[in-house]
Formats: C-alpha cells, sequence, structure tokens
C-alpha cells in the first residue's frame, strides 16, 4: 500500500464517499447516506485504467485505417478514413471545419491517451512534474473526452440525410464502431483513474521488497 | 461514524472543515483548486426553471423537422429521431443505438431526474430511494453529449452547404436552445449542495 498523502481523509482514518462526498470513518463498508460501497480509492484504478486504455490504443488503428464514410456519386464509390476526410475538407475550402475535426477526432484521443499513460507513469513511479499540474492534465482529459464524438455525429447526420439512391448517397463505414469504441474505452478509462492516487506517495524501491518479503 | 462538519476534495482527499457559503459564494480546494461547493443564488428556483425549459425545448425539437436538404429538387427532410435511428435501417444498429441514447435518451434523462429530485425536495419528501436518483444523475452527466452532437450539426451543415441547398427546420432551434438551457442546468448542478439537501430538515437556498 501507498502512504496517503499528508492532511489527506485517508491518512485521518476517514473516507471520502466517491459517490455522494460524504466524509465518513474508515471502519464503515457502505456509505450511510446514499448506500455505494466505501473504499479509500477506486479498486484497482491503475489496472482499470491500463487495461481500458491499451484496449482503445487496439481499437484505434482499425478506427484510422477502415473507412468512416462510404459515398456513392453516380455509381463511383468512395471510401474515406478520418484523415483522408480532413484532406478533403481542408482542400475544398473548408479550412476552419477541417481544423475543428482534426482537434476532435485526431488531436483529442491522442492527447487522452498520451495524459493517461502519463499519469499511470506518475502513479507507479515518481516523476518530475508537480502534483498540481498532473492534476489539471487529469482534469483536461475529462474534460476533452466526449469532443471526439463529434465524427460519429457529422457521419450519423449525413448518412441520415443524403439517401438519392444512386444519384448520391452515403452509408457509414466500418471504422465508426471501432471510432466510436476508442471514445467510449477513453471515456471509461478516465473514470477508473482516480485522481487522489497522484497525491499518495509510491512506495521506494526499498519498500518494495521488503513489503514483498 | 459520519463527519459532515468534514469534507474532503474528490481529486486529492485533502481533509477540509465543511464550508459555510453565503449566497454567490465559491469554494475551492486550497490544494488542488477543485471546486468543493458554488452556491448559486436561489439555486433551487433556477435549477428548476432551467430544467423544465429544457424539457419543453427537448420535447419540441423532437417534434418538428429538424434540416432538409434539396439537391437539384432532390429533397429528404429529417427529424432528430432520424438522424440516428435512419442508422438503424442500414444495419449499423449498435451505432445508431449509441447516437441516439447520447443525443436523446441521456439528456432528456438527466433532466427529468432533475426535476423529479427537485420537487421531492419542494415537497420536504425524501424516501429512501431518493439518494439513487441523485446517484444515476450524477453517473449519467458525463455521457449526455446534447452540446457535442451540435457541434456535429454544424460541421455537417458547412460540409453540405457547398453541395446543396439547407433549411433549417424548427426543431433545428428548438435544440439549440436545449444546448443552451442544458449547459446552464449543468452549469448550477453542484454536488456538494444537492446532496446536503437530502439530508433531513435542511433548507435549500
Amino acid at each position: 500500500m501507498a502512504d496517503y498523502s499528508e492532511g489527506s481523509a485517508a491518512a485521518n482514518g476517514l473516507v471520502n464517499c466517491t459517490e455522494c462526498g460524504l466524509v465518513a470513518g474508515q471502519q464503515l463498508t457502505v456509505c450511510p447516506r446514499c448506500n455505494a460501497r466505501l473504499r479509500q480509492r477506486y479498486a484497482y484504478s491503475l489496472q482499470m485504467t491500463l487495461a481500458l486504455l491499451i484496449t482503445a490504443l487496439l481499437l484505434f488503428i482499425p478506427a484510422n485505417l477502415l473507412p468512416m464514410m462510404v459515398t456513392e456519386k453516380l455509381s463511383q464509390v468512395d471510401h474515406t478514413t478520418i484523415l483522408g476526410g480532413i484532406v478533403l475538407l481542408w482542400e475544398e475550402g473548408s479550412e476552419p471545419i477541417a481544423v475543428v475535426v482534426f482537434v476532435a477526432s485526431v488531436v483529442v484521443p491522442v492527447l487522452k491517451f498520451i495524459i493517461l499513460f502519463y499519469l499511470c507513469f506518475c502513479a507507479m513511479f515518481d516523476s518530475t512534474l508537480s502534483e498540481k499540474s498532473r492534476v489539471n492534465l487529469y482534469r483536461l482529459t475529462e474534460f476533452i473526452g466526449r469532443w471526439s464524438m463529434v465524427d460519429i455525429f457529422v457521419v450519423a447526420l449525413l448518412v441520415a440525410l443524403i439517401q438519392l439512391d444512386h444519384l448520391l448517397n452515403v452509408q457509414p463505414g466500418n471504422g465508426t464502431i471501432a471510432f466510436a469504441g476508442v471514445v467510449i474505452l477513453t471515456m471509461f478509462a478516465a473514470h477508473a483513474f482516480d485522481p487522489r492516487i497522484l497525491w499518495d506517495k509510491p512506495l521506494t524501491r526499498d519498500e518494495k521488497t521488503s513489503a514483498r518479503e | 461514524m459520519v463527519k459532515t462538519q468534514y469534507v474532503a476534495c474528490d481529486h486529492c482527499d485533502l481533509l477540509l472543515d465543511a464550508p459555510v457559503l453565503h449566497e454567490g459564494d465559491c469554494a475551492l480546494c486550497p490544494r488542488c483548486g477543485h471546486k468543493i461547493s458554488r452556491l448559486r443564488r436561489q439555486l433551487h428556483a433556477q435549477l428548476s426553471a432551467f430544467g423544465m425549459t429544457a424539457l419543453v425545448l427537448l420535447v419540441m425539437s423532437n417534434a418538428f423537422s429538424f434540416m432538409m436538404f434539396n439537391l437539384n429538387g432532390n429533397i429528404s427532410e429529417i427529424t432528430l429521431w432520424q438522424s440516428a435511428l435512419n442508422l438503424y435501417f442500414e444495419q449499423y444498429k449498435a451505432l445508431s443505438l449509441i447516437v441516439f441514447i447520447f443525443i436523446v435518451v441521456i439528456p432528456a434523462l438527466v433532466v427529468c431526474l432533475i426535476l423529479f429530485f427537485l420537487l421531492m425536495i419542494k415537497l420536504d419528501y425524501r424516501p429512501k430511494p431518493l439518494a439513487n436518483v441523485l446517484r444515476l444523475i450524477f453517473g449519467l452527466l458525463p455521457w449526455a453529449m446534447a452540446e457535442v452532437f451540435f457541434v456535429g450539426v454544424l460541421v455537417s451543415l458547412v460540409k453540405l452547404v457547398t453541395i446543396a441547398q439547407m433549411d433549417l427546420g424548427w426543431s433545428f432551434w428548438s435544440y439549440a436552445l436545449f444546448c443552451v438551457c442544458y449547459a446552464k442546468v449543468l452549469s448550477l448542478l453542484d454536488r456538494y449542495q444537492l446532496w446536503s439537501w437530502l439530508e433531513q430538515g435542511h433548507r435549500y437556498g
């Protein structure tokens, strides 16, 4: 077990209910106000976060390689991937929209992967960044996570609107399911991560070996 | 053993004395800057007003047409429901359900549950399961993606105006206003305050 940070509820023998924020004694197992299970920290926070992140990272490959949209225009079929769609938008002259889509569906997921992997690394080993900036990074991932869904919604709308048989019609590609999976899994990963472990001191190598023995 | 005179920060677990707030005050964690609580002026009344407005607007945005697409006389028109459910008939059932749940079901559920909770508090009736309602509200919050969908709508509009004539229906405007009201509801929701209302005999602001 790691040492709880100085002045924290955990160090004072109290538990902060993760559901309702009631501060209760350590000996209680169920929160008296909301019936949630009381725990000092989320159960298996790091393992869950890492497992979900790695799954999402694997799904990120087909999400980028498979087509997001299949456009049929006068019997000519076009497959567009995420990046292909952005390049197309840029070439058509709608640069601001290309930037919006690029940020939402490329920058945001990549940033989330980097930050969450880094935070898991921080929680296991020590790092130079202060606790406060790490918690700010965590808040950033929580805030930006949902915005990657923009691309999925755009595909859904275009598919719903453009159905003119062989003249012009749009079908969703298999990439959409993979991409929706990436967004949902990274959101779950961000929720599984407990920012409070960033403040707890990780054990030094000597303590680890002595704990094992 | 319950210590209501204490609170602990959700982001760094710092143990703090429970904040004593006047209307308009905001309590921040001194160590990590996380917002502990913010007591808005007439929180209950404001939440009910914006919640009800949002609900009416959401019902309205399901009643009319959302967008019309006109390519040289080939017209297609969709409602908010169809924007998600048309995918269902194109053998993309999982995707259509995800979209439908994120843009209509969860926002509607969140608003209804908040209004239900406010009504129960107003009636001073606090049965035990009301705690579960509150837990459900805060659990569902991150999955309501009304504003993200709206950005998606704007992106696809800009994409489509270059190839066809686009007309916006009443639903579009009411959904836009719904997003504004919903954002206001979200900014008013305060976990600390709402949970403290649940305690017996607590006077709400």
